[in-house]
């Protein structure tokens, strides 16, 4: 007996995880998260405070589309040291450059 | 005159004596003349006729138009004619109303694929670096605000089963998710290098995170001695700036309407 073609070994790791594939305690959820508790009875009682509310900001006068033009070619940065953008020390000096506030 | 005065009497005495059962009256009669409903009652031998019509609807017909046997509790006011759609009052909507963002063209249900076609390519995570916090929060909305036109365009396609524009919306679409992908790696990695400059910035002397006065007291003019000193950390610093500068002119910290083509955004900028 051997398992089907899609269940060996390489292909498996492609797969969906799904709770068959582990043992007990595996929640899968959606990435939802909840928005409320459930009771002893079965009931569900909504907490507001973990309700999400997204709250779009004003849009009027934004002039920034999802799309840039074709005609500018894509630009990636340059730079220097093993961070990358990710250097500290080039954020501190921008943050005392630009605004030093706040 | 006795007869015509005593049968209003009379007629009391048998409408008490029948509605109200007497006491001193039994109340079944068993003698063999009678005139109480039970013993009345037509009898039924073996073979009687039930003269009840079964079919309720006998004789009825529509070819026919016999019309109802019987007379319907209905009045003969004339039945309302349709009216036609072009004569009917026209429905008042809200021209500003926040659904109209769910459609990129008020007149057709969806643009067609060589308008959905039309659009630039993804915001790179370089260009999205210079910008603040609230234009990639407003950016982050506006893509999501394109998503929406994109899916209710693809829904009504779906559903008048047109069978084109398909690939277009999907080219568009994966084009917005590239731009909030670089968002969030943007927003990510900004998050990331503030902890690590928090943690750099508590030995750095210029800066105060005490919270008491200002955060940052530049040392460079107050003596000449700390200008000696930290010359090359402030080199270092404009250097960087300028490398980021250079690295990408035309997009800086404030969006500046260069950075939107002129031929985009009388397109793309009402919606």
């Amino acid at each position: 007996m051997q398992p089907t073609r899609a269940l060996q070994a390489l292909r498996f790791r492609r797969l969906r995880l799904t709770t068959k594939d582990v043992n007990k305690g595996f929640y899968k959820g959606t990435g939802t998260g909840s928005t409320g508790r459930h009771t002893k009875r079965g009931g569900y009682i909504i907490e507001w405070d973990k309700v999400r509310t997204y709250v779009c900001p004003p849009l009027d006068g934004f002039k920034l589309t999802p799309f840039v033009t074709e005609t500018m070619p894509r630009t990636y940065g340059s730079y220097d040291g093993p961070l990358g953008p990710k250097d500290p020390a080039m954020y501190l000096a921008r943050w005392k450059a630009e605004n030093g506030l706040d | 005159m006795a007869a015509a005065a005593m049968r209003p009497s009379m007629g009391a005495l048998g409408r008490i004596s029948s509605s109200t059962p007497s006491p001193l009256r039994p109340l079944t009669q068993t003698a063999s003349i009678s005139t109480t409903a039970a013993l009345l009652k037509r009898h039924k031998y073996r073979e009687a006729r039930v003269y009840r019509d079964n079919s309720k609807h006998r004789g009825e017909s529509a070819i026919h138009r016999s019309g109802t046997r019987w007379r319907l509790s209905m009045s003969d006011e004339p039945l309302p004619r349709p009216v036609p759609r072009s004569k009917l009052p026209a429905i008042e909507t809200d021209p500003d109303h926040g659904l109209w963002d769910f459609f990129a063209n008020r007149q057709m249900i969806s643009d067609p694929p060589s308008e959905i076609a039309k659009h630039g390519r993804s915001w790179t995570a370089e260009e999205l670096r210079h910008k603040s916090w609230d234009d990639l929060h407003r950016l982050w909305w506006v893509c999501a605000k394109e998503r929406n036109r994109i899916a209710t365009a693809n829904w009504e396609r779906n559903k008048g089963e047109m069978g084109f524009g398909e690939a277009e919306a999907q080219k568009r679409d994966h084009t917005v998710r590239q731009t909030m992908r670089s968002i969030k790696h943007v927003l990510t990695e900004r998050f990331y290098t503030w902890e690590d400059a928090v943690k750099l910035a508590e030995n750095d002397p210029e800066v105060d995170l005490t919270g008491n006065g200002p955060a940052f007291i530049p040392s460079n003019y107050l003596e000449e001695g700390d200008v000696a000193a930290t010359e090359g950390e402030q080199q270092a610093a404009e250097t960087t700036g300028e490398t980021v500068e250079k690295a990408d002119p035309v997009t800086t910290a404030t969006p500046e309407p260069a950075t939107i083509p002129s031929s985009q955004q009388p397109t793309d900028a009402p919606r």
